[in-house]
């Protein structure tokens, strides 16, 4: 059995190299294949990013009168804590907004300048309310908008949903551009690796002929083309790794330029998951080259 | 050792191959199969080796029922019977031990069993000076016994020799058809098909002539009557 398989395995190197120019274009489809698919994935992963950085973001302030009570205001934040739409509520004093106003512009003099001249503190108390999600946000939003208290000053609702659904909806065209382009290169993959082991199978037909004569069996037959698709998976999963990661250390710079102030880290998502996303395709690039071997073999060695 | 009980292999159009084949081959015999060109003897080697398969009748190897053998079973009956064939089917890239080496080789053969049965064959044939020799470098006749060689390293019980000495001269086919009696000699049966007169005259065997894919004679010692 040990002899058997590594002959194989020979025999399988053998195709190979005897056939270096068609293995070489059938791992070049087949990277390409794969880049588009983690091109897609990276499409996918950043948008997931990018919404769920938002979603963290999302909370929609009432500004208080400055000279609210605490109590009142406290009152307040229980009503609109008991709402069903609302995760939670955080009461920010007016002096804990000046000292929040003070940190964030620490490194600009002329704001801080202009705030001592003033010598009173403008800012006012503030309720920051975060929805339950995104779905209660406009039902959350006219909650607050029939609020009727004194003490509210003013309310700003900015429209984070329209956002989301403008982030969304490019994602979702990248993904169906993606999944379409993925379609032709799994499909032209398909192609080559068939036609890679029908010139294989018709370099070999004697040799096949003869296997057949001196009792081979059908699988020893078959298996080295099953094994070249395997052996094609491995290259094109290890070329795609070795191209992927350089790649996605060029462009994490300007994701980060882009996304600023947001952590949409790539590296780190595919380092990450690494194992699970290279071997996932490891895996379906096996399925598919063998699947196209066996069509081709079953077809063709019949000689 | 083989039987054919009334087997007729019917191919589209061009009408019967084989037309109720009776033949009983014993154990140790030398059977030359004879005939024009065209007229079954081919089909019959391979319905043997289950290369095609009868539309009547029933053939047995053995012992053992192939009429309607799976396609996981011929490979079992491939090592039981060594076949040698008028082109040799040689590989040139390899020397006449690799080619010998492969028929074991492809079958799970050990490398150490590879390596003592080798050799062996190759001395039965009168290679073992040419072992590293390509099939390009030697003659016809050299090409032919290193086909044998590769038939014999199973140890089959029966010999299928179709047209072995059609691309030889006749020194060459002479020689050939020595080794095929001396084979014939250590117990393997041996099926001999040819339409050589020459060759099946000499021989003094028995002789199966075949025309239109019947059996036209049997003779226990037989010349060529056509």
């Amino acid at each position: 059995m040990f002899f058997s398989f590594a002959r194989i395995i020979k025999f399988s190197l053998q195709d190979i190299f005897r056939n270096i120019w068609l293995s070489l274009v059938t791992v070049i489809i087949l990277i390409l294949a794969l880049f588009t698919v983690n091109m897609l994935l990276m499409v996918k992963v950043i948008g997931d990013m990018a919404v769920e950085a938002v979603e963290e973001k999302i909370d929609v302030n009432l500004y208080l009168k400055p000279n609210a009570k605490e109590d009142e205001i406290l009152a307040l934040k229980a009503k609109i804590n008991n709402l069903n739409e609302v995760k939670n509520v955080e009461y920010i004093s007016n002096a804990q907004a000046l000292k929040n106003f003070k940190e964030k512009h620490q490194d600009n003099p002329e704001i801080l300048e202009a705030l001592r001249e003033l010598n009173i503190n403008p800012l006012t108390p503030t309720l920051v309310i975060k929805p339950k999600n995104l779905d209660v946000f406009d039902n959350l939003v006219n909650r607050l908008n029939a609020l009727d208290e004194n003490i509210i000053e003013s309310r700003n609702f900015t429209n984070y949903k329209a956002l989301l659904e403008k982030i969304n909806s490019i994602t979702r065209k990248v993904t169906e551009a993606g999944i379409f382009l993925s379609a032709i290169f799994i499909m032209i993959t398909i192609l080559v690796i068939y036609n890679s082991v029908r010139v294989a199978i018709y370099t070999h037909r004697r040799q096949i002929t003869i296997m057949k004569l001196v009792g081979a069996s059908n699988w020893f037959i078959q298996m080295p083309y099953l094994i070249s698709g395997l052996i094609y998976a491995f290259f094109g999963v290890a070329a795609i790794m070795l191209i992927f990661y350089p790649f996605l250390s060029l462009l994490q710079p300007y994701l980060e330029a882009f996304f600023v102030g947001y952590n949409v880290n790539l590296l780190d998502f595919f380092y990450g998951n690494m194992f699970t996303i290279f071997g996932m395709q490891f895996l379906a690039g096996s399925l598919i080259n063998m699947f196209a071997s066996l069509i081709a073999v079953g077809k063709y060695s019949r000689v | 050792m083989i039987r054919f009980h009334n087997v007729s292999k019917i191919y589209n159009k061009s009408g019967k191959a084989l037309n109720k084949i009776n033949l009983h081959v014993k154990p140790g015999e030398f059977v030359s199969i004879v005939g024009q060109s065209g007229t079954g003897k081919t089909t019959l080697v391979k319905t043997m080796i289950g290369e095609e398969q009868v539309d009547e009748g029933k053939i047995i190897i053995g012992g053992w029922d192939i009429t309607d053998i799976g396609q996981r079973e011929i490979p079992i009956l491939r090592r039981q019977i060594g076949v040698i064939f008028q082109d040799f089917k040689l590989l040139n890239k390899k020397t006449l031990f690799e080619n010998v080496a492969f028929a074991m080789q492809v079958c799970g053969g050990r490398p150490a069993k590879i390596k003592k049965i080798v050799p062996h064959v190759m001395k039965i044939v009168g290679l073992e000076k040419k072992i590293s020799s390509y099939p390009q470098e030697i003659s016809g006749g050299e090409q032919q016994r290193a086909a044998i060689a590769r038939a014999l390293v199973h140890r089959p019980k029966i010999l299928l020799a179709d047209e072995p000495t059609g691309n030889l001269d006749s020194i060459n086919a002479n020689e050939i058809i020595e080794l095929l009696l001396r084979i014939n000699k250590f117990g393997t049966t041996v099926i001999l098909v040819t339409h050589n007169r020459e060759v099946v005259n000499n021989l003094r065997r028995r002789v199966v002539t075949i025309d239109d894919g019947t059996i036209i004679s049997d003779q226990a010692v037989g010349k060529y009557i056509l």
